[in-house]
């Protein structure tokens, strides 16, 4: 009995004296959204490598709930995560709010990477006075995800969908009243929304001009309610909105033929969407010649961090390096923001899940055409009352030019505040 | 140390009041000087006077989450006081056995967690595989209730909440679900407090079980009835976490679920704007007080 | 009298029928309502045994399934969950404490004094009540940043340590006590503390066993402070825990399931051991109200 308790204490203090050692190690925290953390986690043994005495905890939390609770973080102060990736729709917001260092100054010294840099990234990561906050981890070249076999068994073939007009024709082919309940059971794509969006990205502004001016009544907006109504009208949608499981359904059961979205949504379905519908998915690009940016982030150090030299060493290695972010591409389609990038071997290979398709240099040569997108603090409220106006057109048969006029309105009231 | 007759009471009370002014008339009278001022809560604060208060009052969301709040408190406080209402009745009556099992039983819901309850209803309210869509499949394909169906229009399976006309039923269902246990608890109570004899007496002129309910249960229960129906209505209108929890704390499609609570929550602590924050919650503050008057001015009539 | 017996002499049968059916049809609508009540539970439990391909079939599984491993693994990979039902015991637990405490001081003064502005005091304390909780959530955010109170259980038990609704119930079961045993105790040389504490408090047992209960139950199912509050994996009480299942890209179910079952359990197995007692203080409480 007492060689038992020996032998426990003294493996208690071994263990122990090794948690020490292990304790020793800085611990920083990089908090993420999915698919985000997949992509770190593909490079994250290569930076223990490197970086022996760092340990990286990714704290993942949903894509809305991370911003959100990113914002109150910054707001109060002490407990931040010691780097923190935002996204596109946000950034602005926070350029404008602060709280991040300045990482063209000593000892970041950004600036040297600038040149290999996706140049609107760049801009959009900097603040009016010319301080960088967040440094540009991916960008994301906006495709159509189609499905291959229904297609053409609908007799279509993919270098003719020119237009949106080919795809409704498509479309209107393939919806159908399977079970005659009145409503149809498959459909062109899951949500109309998903038109607009595809419209409403395609020009160099989004929401607000570069003198920071509203222009949610612009043509561009008119066109793009106008052609999710004509989906909607059509019954071409589900009306399934975005990350929910009858979404997820969609892509699993084959009820729609195509998906607008960034080139890491290929990630999602071929990592766990709908693994199994391998080599029945192809990409392609927008109809109608538009080229849009569909996502992308960055990673950002808060100020009052605790670990900013080691949180910067991890960004670097993530975002300035040709191998991880290779890496990060490869295991979930997060597209590369770090130009030297582009040359890798990796854009020639056929992807198997595309049925052999050299998806990635689609995207490459979309990501070649993307215009400059100027971004707003108030990007994040004004998507949401758009879209907004967007469910009263195509649920209550709303005015379009009317619902984009009170939408301006209300953006407009709201910027002020 | 001991401590005299006379100061003791105030010692012994005074722990609430310095609670209370700190944590509770502090924050109210800052919240009032903040509905004058537009702040994110980082940068510098700007005085605009009353301009929070006509952001709200003419914000056609602001409105369209009273209209919310209002539709899901109707929904569910009329079956949830009429359910409660029987069921305490019932339970009190010398009519069944097993009462303190079933009591127990309808009282479960209400300690359980909102989130928790949320959570649940949000796979029953499954669209291709819930359950509930299920059991009315099932339902509908039985040759009257399909008839019925079709007479009220139902036609599953239904999109519980994906649909911008079942979001604020759904959520009164389970807030239907959760809170009756507890108001016939309420009920109960009051019942205990009806003298024995009235119903003896009752029994003795030889009224039925009817007649007793709304003759004498009724018009004894008066008072608890207001009692609960103002719970009900400073609970519904300050109704946060079933929305949050089933519309992903968006307020779901076409803001069908944007609860004013869950409206102000965003306003405050998604959108940062703290200013018009604080304005809401002093307007929703005199919607509530409203409404607790027109309730004790129905139930004082007569 | 005589029509009573009239009709009974005529119809005995009839009306011994109808009150049997009455009764059945009555029973069948009170076990109807438990069938409602329990089956959201039972559900829960048996997607919590189930993987997510059985939960995303047609039809939906009715039986338990053995996926409960997988899924507590599954749970436990994406949050530290009994830390976080440790956190919630803990913050639970304590806040009760302190209520038990400080409300039933506070009931007993009110009970048990007479003081200058009584009523008054009295009124004010009842009328807080009345105040929305939300009317103040911005600024008290504000207040708990500013003492630095973020990411901590402190903003979670000492605001409402003393609160209204406590000090109310416990006043409610104190006003009882007979005075004379008070006073009797005080001609004694008990000091005023010692009397609240060797007397008021063991005579007012059911009262704090009502005002721990409810207590912890409002704790343990609180939401808004906390989600607002505490920012850390291994900070989160269980309701916050259990949200920030939801709303991931892809939620997984069975999972959250298995959470919530965990989550859930221990309440309903401290109110099913302890509900009689319960419902009566309540009820008691209630109707002194």
């Amino acid at each position: 009995m007492k060689k038992l308790i020996t032998i426990t204490v003294v493996t208690l203090l071994i263990v122990s004296l090794f948690s020490f050692a292990i304790a020793a190690k800085t611990k920083i925290k990089v908090a993420c959204f999915p698919d985000q953390d997949s992509g770190f986690e593909a490079i994250l043994d290569d930076f223990y490598a490197e970086y022996p005495d760092i340990e990286v905890e990714l704290v993942v939390n949903g894509f809305d709930d991370h911003h959100n609770a990113l914002l109150t973080q910054i707001a109060a102060g002490g407990n931040v995560p010691d780097a923190t990736t935002i996204e596109i729709g946000y950034i602005a917001n926070f350029v404008a709010k602060g709280g991040f260092v300045n990482l063209l100054e000593e000892p970041y010294n950004a600036e040297q990477f600038k040149e290999n840099i996706v140049e609107y990234k760049w801009s959009q990561g900097t603040t009016d006075d010319d301080r960088l906050i967040a440094f540009p981890t991916d960008i994301a070249p906006g495709t159509i995800y189609y499905r291959r076999d229904i297609l053409s068994e609908l007799g279509f073939d993919i270098d003719d969908m020119k237009t949106i007009d080919d795809w409704i024709a498509a479309g209107s082919k393939f919806a159908e009243d399977l079970d005659g309940d009145g409503v149809n059971d498959r459909w062109l794509l899951a949500d109309a929304a998903d038109i607009f969006f595809m419209i409403a990205k395609s020009g160099d502004e989004l929401y607000f001009d570069e003198d920071g001016d509203c222009i949610v009544d612009s043509p561009r907006f008119i066109k793009a309610f106008k052609a999710a109504k004509i989906v909607r009208d059509k019954g071409l949608d589900a009306k399934i909105g975005a990350w929910t499981n009858e979404w997820y359904s969609t892509f699993k059961d084959g009820t729609v033929i195509m998906q607008p979205s960034g080139a890491w949504l290929g990630g999602h379905i071929r990592n766990w969407i709908a693994p199994d519908t391998s080599g029945k998915w192809g990409v392609a690009n927008l109809p109608d010649d538009m080229y849009v940016n569909w996502g992308g982030s960055f990673l950002a150090i808060p100020e009052d961090a605790k670990n900013k030299e080691e949180a910067w060493k991890f960004i670097k290695f993530a975002a300035t390096r040709k191998d991880t972010q290779i890496a990060q591409f490869k295991a979930s389609n997060i597209f590369p923001s770090w130009k030297p990038a582009f040359e890798d071997p990796i854009f020639d290979q056929e992807m198997e899940f595309f049925a052999g398709q050299k998806a990635r240099l689609l995207w490459l040569e979309t990501a070649k055409q993307i215009p400059t997108v100027v971004t707003n603090k108030h990007d994040v409220i004004a998507e949401e009352i758009v879209s907004a106006a967007l469910t009263d057109v195509l649920n209550k048969d709303v005015d379009i030019i009317k619902a984009l006029k009170d939408a301006k309105q209300q953006i407009e009231r709201r910027a002020r505040r | 140390m001991r401590i005299s007759k006379k100061l003791a009471p105030y010692i012994f009370i005074s722990p609430f009041f310095i609670l209370f002014f700190i944590f509770g008339a502090f924050p109210i009278l800052y919240s009032f000087f903040l509905s004058f001022q537009i702040w994110d809560g980082i940068g510098p604060q700007e005085f605009v006077g009353i301009e929070n208060y006509i952001f709200v009052l003419t914000d056609p969301w602001f409105w369209q989450s009273i209209w919310n709040s209002i539709v899901i408190f109707v929904l569910t406080t009329i079956p949830q006081h009429v359910i409660a209402l029987f069921l305490a009745f019932v339970l009190n009556s010398k009519m069944v056995k097993f009462k303190d099992l079933f009591r127990s039983s309808y009282f479960l819901p209400y300690i359980t967690s909102a989130v928790a309850v949320a959570m649940i209803f949000s796979m029953l309210y499954g669209e291709h595989f819930g359950i509930l869509n299920t059991i009315l499949k099932h339902l509908d394909n039985l040759p009257l209730i399909g008839t019925l169906f079709d007479f009220i229009n139902i036609n599953p399976p239904i999109r519980w909440l994906g649909e911008e006309a079942w979001i604020k039923p759904s959520i009164a269902l389970m807030v239907t679900w959760q809170f009756t246990g507890w108001n016939m608890i309420i009920y109960y109570a009051g019942l205990q407090n009806i003298p024995e004899n009235l119903y003896e007496a009752a029994e003795v002129d030889g009224a039925n079980m009817k007649q007793v309910f709304f003759k004498i249960t009724l018009p004894m229960l008066r008072p608890v009835i207001f009692f609960g129906v103002t719970l009900s209505i400073i609970g519904n209108l300050q109704l946060f976490q079933q929305p949050y929890i089933l519309t992903g704390g968006t307020g779901g499609v076409g803001r069908a679920g944007l609860t004013t609570a869950l409206y102000l929550y965003r306003t405050g602590f998604n959108w940062n704007m703290f200013g018009v924050g604080s304005a809401m919650a002093y307007i929703l503050c005199l919607f509530i007080i409203a409404l607790s008057l027109i309730n004790r001015k129905i139930f004082q009539e007569r | 009298m005589s029509r009573e017996n009239n009709k009974q002499n005529n119809l005995p049968d009839y009306k011994k029928l109808k009150k049997i059916t009455n009764k059945t049809i009555l029973y069948l609508i009170l076990i109807a309502g438990v069938v409602i009540t329990f089956f959201p539970f039972y559900y829960m439990m048996v997607l919590a045994t189930r993987c997510r391909s059985e939960i995303f079939c047609y039809p939906p599984p009715l039986w338990f399934g053995n996926s409960a491993i997988i899924n507590l693994n599954i749970l436990l990979d994406k949050l530290p969950f009994f830390k976080n039902i440790l956190n919630s015991i803990i913050v639970s637990t304590l806040a009760t404490l302190l209520v038990l405490f400080f409300c039933s001081l506070g009931g007993y003064g009110f009970a048990k004094y007479s003081f200058k502005n009584k009523e008054k005091l009295f009124f004010l304390m009842l009328a807080s009540m009345m105040i929305p909780p939300l009317l103040s959530i911005i600024p008290w955010f504000i207040m708990m940043r500013v003492f630095g109170w973020i990411n901590s259980f402190k903003p979670l038990i000492i605001p409402g340590a003393a609160n209204a609704f406590g000090i109310f119930l416990m006043r409610q079961f104190m006003e009882k006590i007979p005075n004379e045993i008070i006073d009797a105790a005080r001609i004694d040389g008990a000091g005023e503390f010692e009397i609240y504490y060797k007397i008021a408090v063991p005579l007012s047992k059911p009262g704090l066993a009502t005002l721990s209960i409810l207590t912890f139950l409002s704790s343990w199912n609180n939401f808004m402070g906390p989600l607002l509050i505490l920012q850390d994996k291994t900070m989160y009480t269980i309701p916050v825990a259990l949200s920030k299942l939801n709303g991931n890209f892809e939620t997984p179910w069975g999972a959250t399931m298995m959470g919530t079952a965990l989550g859930v359990l221990p309440i309903v197995i401290v109110f099913i051991m302890a509900s009689k007692r319960f419902i009566s203080g309540l009820t008691r409480g209630a109707t002194k109200g």
